[in-house]
């Protein structure tokens, strides 16, 4: 764990600079999703009939599952962090979690994928009320996941032809940073959207 | 540094209050469905930043950061829920 450290020699508190990077890149991330979700909630309440107009046409078992592939991604990204932690590093361990996490980022978009074939036959389109913010937000979302699985992949390559590094860790971390944040946001997602 | 956690039975809890939530979302409960399906889903999340994103061992400053985005939103979120939706009426 690359926990802020003590300088020995003075008393300042040092901090790993892209990991304090990254937590700052999440918070803003905090406020852009809180506005997504307020776009949702805000065609909720001045339209009402979501029930009948939209959660209807939602396939809750899906996406169930998907959330359930997604929450299974991160556990295996805290796996693969977890190979470059402690007293023996193992690169290998952790590029077969971060392939078991490509595999789930895949499996993840292509649910998504074959729900919003779903509906586009089911007549919901980018035109109507709750299909707007539904493709907007559930989209930016993906493209989140998608972002992740190129790092994923890059953290893979870069890794397969050298070997371990104190840096590697931190890259490691950083990714996982990013990629449990897409997962609590979808938790969010999740419940505001399909169950709700 | 406190023990590393389990982090097959956070996964495990992460799992299990999935399936608890798609329940409660087809039973009917009265006044507390959604609530509860809230609660669920914020012990879920706090699991994943705590455990997950290693929160309860980090520094607290990446928490302050990640806390300053809710605290940047309060206003974001009684425009779009208090003054927008009296607006549309």
């Amino acid at each position: 764990m690359s926990k802020a450290h003590v300088s020995t020699n003075s008393p300042v508190v040092q901090y790993d600079n892209p990991k304090l990077a990254m937590w700052a890149f999440l918070g803003g991330e905090v406020v852009f999703f809180i506005s997504l979700i307020l776009l949702i909630v805000f065609t909720r309440m001045v339209n009402g009939n979501y029930e009948a107009d939209f959660r209807s046409l939602l396939s809750i078992p899906l996406i169930a599952v998907n959330t359930f592939v997604l929450l299974t991604s991160s556990y295996f990204v805290v796996r693969s962090l977890d190979r470059l932690h402690g007293g023996e590093a193992h690169p290998k361990g952790m590029r077969n979690n971060l392939l078991v996490v490509v595999v789930l980022g895949i499996a993840f978009l292509g649910g998504q994928a074959w729900e919003w074939m779903g509906l586009f036959r089911d007549g919901l389109s980018m035109s109507s009320t709750y299909g707007s913010a539904f493709f907007t937000v559930t989209g930016i979302h993906g493209t989140h996941v998608l972002i992740g699985l190129v790092w994923a992949v890059f953290l893979l390559v870069g890794n397969a032809r050298r070997s371990y590094t104190e840096r590697d860790y931190l890259s490691v971390e950083n990714f996982g940073l990013y990629w449990h944040f897409v997962d609590v946001v979808w938790i969010a997602l999740f419940t505001i959207i399909y169950l709700i | 540094m406190s023990k590393k956690p389990n982090y097959f039975a956070v996964f495990g809890i992460l799992a299990a209050l999935t399936l608890i939530e798609v329940f409660v979302s087809y039973i009917s409960v009265g006044e507390i469905k959604y609530p509860s399906l809230g609660i669920i889903a914020a012990v879920k999340a706090l699991l994943v930043l705590l455990y997950f994103m290693h929160l309860r061992r980090d520094s607290r400053v990446y928490s302050y950061l990640f806390m300053g985005g809710f605290a940047l939103s309060i206003p974001l979120i009684l425009i779009m829920t208090i003054v927008m939706p009296s607006l549309y009426r």
